[in-house]
């Protein structure tokens, strides 16, 4: 009798409890999606609806206009697009490689100097001198500004990457086998080529997914160092949109539409959907990695 | 056999007593070099007193507070009345040396002093005596330097290196060499060896730094060095390293301006931020593991966690989306219940709150992912021992899984309260941008150091100033921190 009741009373807590966190976490996900669903539905919609009675959640009248307009004048999209895919593929090769490399040296614990290394590494979270200095770094010592260099450099590597990738690096290379390597005969770069980089095939696509992320979603160093649109970040072309009017308007001339018409609101959301698209279609898929990432990273440091 | 072990004990005997003298006498050398370097020392003479006052334009007033010659240590306020930019890096540099000797000379004395038996013996002790002894040396070098360079700046013989300078680089010379003896023989007696050795066996390993060492370099270390203009009073004319050197003015104005209000903005939020954004991941981090149904918990994750994955830029858009006036959603919202519309870019009240909401929007998922790791690694048979007691789910996240998330909690609580001092430039910069209205609630450090990189080239001077006095005040509440983790967890602590 008693055991009945207090599996009853279980179940009922249960129920309630289900019910509760499946109203809560539905909400969660509906706060964190709706936002993306009005960009979305906007872009969809007619401008003059728009301008008449707002956003709304459904497009109340449904037009492709926004995104014939992009497409039609497509050069300086196209050309932001190319330059971030440059910046993304460049800075993620190289940033792997030097993360790489670095995380090897630190995790040899034949090599005297690890710790000095790491901490050297670890001391610039600490202490900077400050934007300025940096950014005069660039502009007046390295006289740079203008050229693509300032733009993906500074994104190769931070701390906490290299600390990610050590930590993946002793997870998955046992001391023993590097040791039985060196008895063989092995050098450094032969342990490195040959023992470490095949086993690191996850580590490698953690931190390059999250270097890449760094990139795509970067508009900051080309606010800093670009002269000219042609070395614009796609991110920096959508927010310098976004301030400017006037240049929605130039667009307009140059797609040949009179500038009352030009369906500005539509298309500054069409432009943030075609800006981030690809994103939003490829993290469901990489997910996993960055969760790794984030749990391997959040155990130390 | 027996005898042999008996020599060998001898020689040990010798050789510690050897040592003990050595490390003494380096010891007393190191700090006879620090009492030289001691404000009351005069390490630089005036000469031609009155004609070098007024080839630097000083008056009778001024040059009555300054004396006839100088310790090292008050060459700053001497650079700063002759207002000599490139002078006053120069001695900013000497002082930067000066203060490292003293570091490293006293923690000589105090490792020397304390005699601590170490696993690799006095090695440790030896790299800091021979830091101590080689900067001492450079100062000396540099202070000989400045002498020829102040020369040569005013173009007149007006100053002149004392005595005391090539004593201290003498006894500093000393005292390496004897150090440095030492060290060799204890390296045989524990296997060690020094750098030029590590770089013939491991060159391959050295060379593998070279680009991450130069990324630094440009990244971090050398920019360090322009925290000098934060010192100076900028110009076109002079340029950025000889501009007029004006001390700790730029940190005054600040004081009396900006800087209160620029602090109190990134501390509130940062705190809010913290606290608020901790407590809704975990919230959600508990639903999600206790929830049923793999589907629903699979997607309801992935949902939430992707706003990590957009860019600033696009919360802009959002935000701009949500709250203009004309066709923003909210106000279409109200217009269609029959209210009257919201001036919110116009109203900085609303703002302290829409950033943390839109704050907490873009973290709930990473930080989600971070409490539920905490979560999967608490042992299943604790749940199942009391679900055999009778305690329902609620009890079960109550008495279990909270108690057990506290560690997480305080741990990421104390890494966060380290960056304190560090704003999130993204998030303000693109939510708020250049509304001045709304800087009153809304700007912080970073916002306002990025204000004058681009717009005010003028207010270098002020705007390094404010930089550094976030950098040098972060790295203050780091380490606070760290030994408070220390304290409470020895192996959670950073460095």
């Amino acid at each position: 009798m008693k055991s009945r009741k207090s599996r009853i009373k279980k179940s009922k807590s249960m129920i309630v409890f289900q019910c509760m966190a499946c109203t809560l976490l539905t909400l969660g996900a509906v706060i964190c999606v709706v936002p993306f669903l009005l960009i979305l539905s906007g872009s969809l919609s007619d401008n003059a609806a728009i301008l008449r009675e707002g956003y709304s959640l459904l497009p109340r009248s449904f037009s492709l206009a926004a995104y014939e307009t992009i497409f039609k004048a497509p050069e300086e999209i196209l050309q932001a697009y190319k330059m971030t895919i440059f910046y993304t593929v460049v800075g993620t090769c190289v940033g792997l490689a030097m993360i790489t490399l670095t995380s090897f040296v630190i995790s040899r614990k034949e090599f005297k100097y690890r710790n000095q290394v790491s901490f050297l590494i670890y001391f610039t979270t600490l202490f900077g001198g400050g934007l300025i200095p940096w950014y005069l770094m660039y502009t007046n010592v390295l006289n740079m500004k203008g050229t693509t260099f300032p733009i993906w450099f500074p994104g190769v590597m931070s701390p906490f990457l290299v600390v990610l990738m050590r930590t993946f690096i002793t997870d998955s290379v046992p001391d023993a086998i590097t040791e039985s390597a060196k008895l063989d005969g092995a050098g450094q770069f032969t342990i490195f080529y040959r023992i470490v980089l095949p086993v690191l095939g996850p580590g490698l696509a953690t931190v390059g997914l999250f270097l890449a992320l760094g990139y795509w979603n970067d508009w900051y160093r080309s606010s800093l160092f670009s002269t000219s649109q042609k070395t614009w970040e796609l991110q920096f072309y959508l927010s310098n949109m976004l301030n400017m009017s006037a240049s929605l308007k130039q667009m307009a001339q140059s797609a040949n539409i009179p500038v009352a018409d030009m369906p500005t609101q539509a298309v500054k959301l069409a432009m943030a959907v075609v800006v981030t698209g690809p994103v939003l279609l490829f993290y469901p898929f990489v997910q996993r990695f960055f969760v790794s990432g984030i749990t391997v990273g959040a155990v130390k440091g | 056999m027996r005898e042999k072990w008996l020599r060998m004990e001898e020689a040990m005997e010798r050789e510690v007593k050897g040592r003990k003298a050595g490390v003494l006498f380096s010891a007393a050398l190191c700090a006879l070099c620090l009492l030289l370097s001691l404000p009351f020392v005069s390490w630089i003479r005036l000469v031609n007193i009155s004609a070098l006052f007024s080839r630097m334009g000083i008056t009778r007033e001024m040059a009555a507070e300054l004396y006839q010659s100088y310790g090292i240590f008050n060459l700053l306020s001497f650079v700063e009345k002759g207002k000599q930019g490139a002078l006053g890096l120069y001695a900013m540099i000497c002082l930067l040396l000066l203060l490292a000797v003293w570091y490293f000379q006293l923690s000589y004395l105090w490792r020397v002093l304390r005699n601590k038996k170490h696993k690799n013996g006095n090695l440790g002790l030896y790299v800091c005596g021979r830091a101590a002894t080689v900067l001492a040396i450079l100062l000396a070098a540099a202070s000989q330097g400045f002498v020829f360079f102040a020369n040569a700046t005013y173009g007149m013989k007006g100053f002149l290196a004392s005595p005391v300078i090539y004593l201290v680089a003498a006894l500093s010379a000393l005292a390496y060499g004897m150090i440095k003896r030492m060290e060799k023989r204890e390296r045989l007696l524990y296997h060690e060896h020094g750098l030029l050795k590590e770089l013939r066996k491991n060159w391959v390993l050295f060379l593998m730094l070279v680009p991450t060492f130069v990324y630094f370099l440009i990244n971090s270390y050398l920019p360090m060095v322009g925290v000098y203009y934060a010192f100076t009073n900028f110009n076109f004319r002079d340029g950025l390293w000889a501009s007029p050197f004006v001390g700790f003015k730029n940190f005054e104005f600040l004081f009396k301006g900006d800087l209160v209000r620029l602090i109190r903005n990134t501390v509130l939020y940062n705190v809010a931020f913290i606290l608020l954004g901790n407590l809704t991941q975990i919230f959600f981090a508990i639903l999600v593991s206790q929830v049923l149904g793999k589907w629903f918990k699979k997607i309801t994750q992935t949902l939430m966690f992707m706003p990590y994955f957009v860019s600033y830029v696009l919360l802009k858009v959002l935000v701009y989306n949500m709250f203009e006036y004309d066709y923003g959603v909210i106000n279409s919202l109200i217009t269609a219940w029959g209210g009257t519309k919201i001036d919110f870019y116009n109203t900085p009240a609303y703002w302290p709150m829409l950033i943390i909401l839109f704050n907490l929007w873009k973290g709930v998922g990473y930080g989600m992912v971070v409490y539920l790791a905490s979560i999967m690694g608490i042992d299943g048979e604790l749940y199942e021992a009391a679900r055999v007691d009778g305690a329902n789910v609620f009890q079960q996240i109550r008495y279990i899984t909270m108690p057990l998330l506290k560690p997480t909690f305080i741990i990421l609580l104390l890494y966060s309260l380290g960056g304190i001092m560090r704003g999130q430039f993204e998030l303000f910069y693109q939510m708020v941008g250049t509304n001045g209205i709304l800087y009153r609630v809304t700007d912080i450090i970073d916002t306002y150091v990025y204000r004058i990189t681009m717009t005010q080239p003028l207010s270098i001077g002020l705007g390094t100033a404010a930089g550094l006095y976030q950098s040098v005040f972060g790295l203050v509440v780091v380490v606070a921190t760290n030994w408070l983790i220390k304290r409470k967890n020895e192996q959670y602590a950073l460095f």
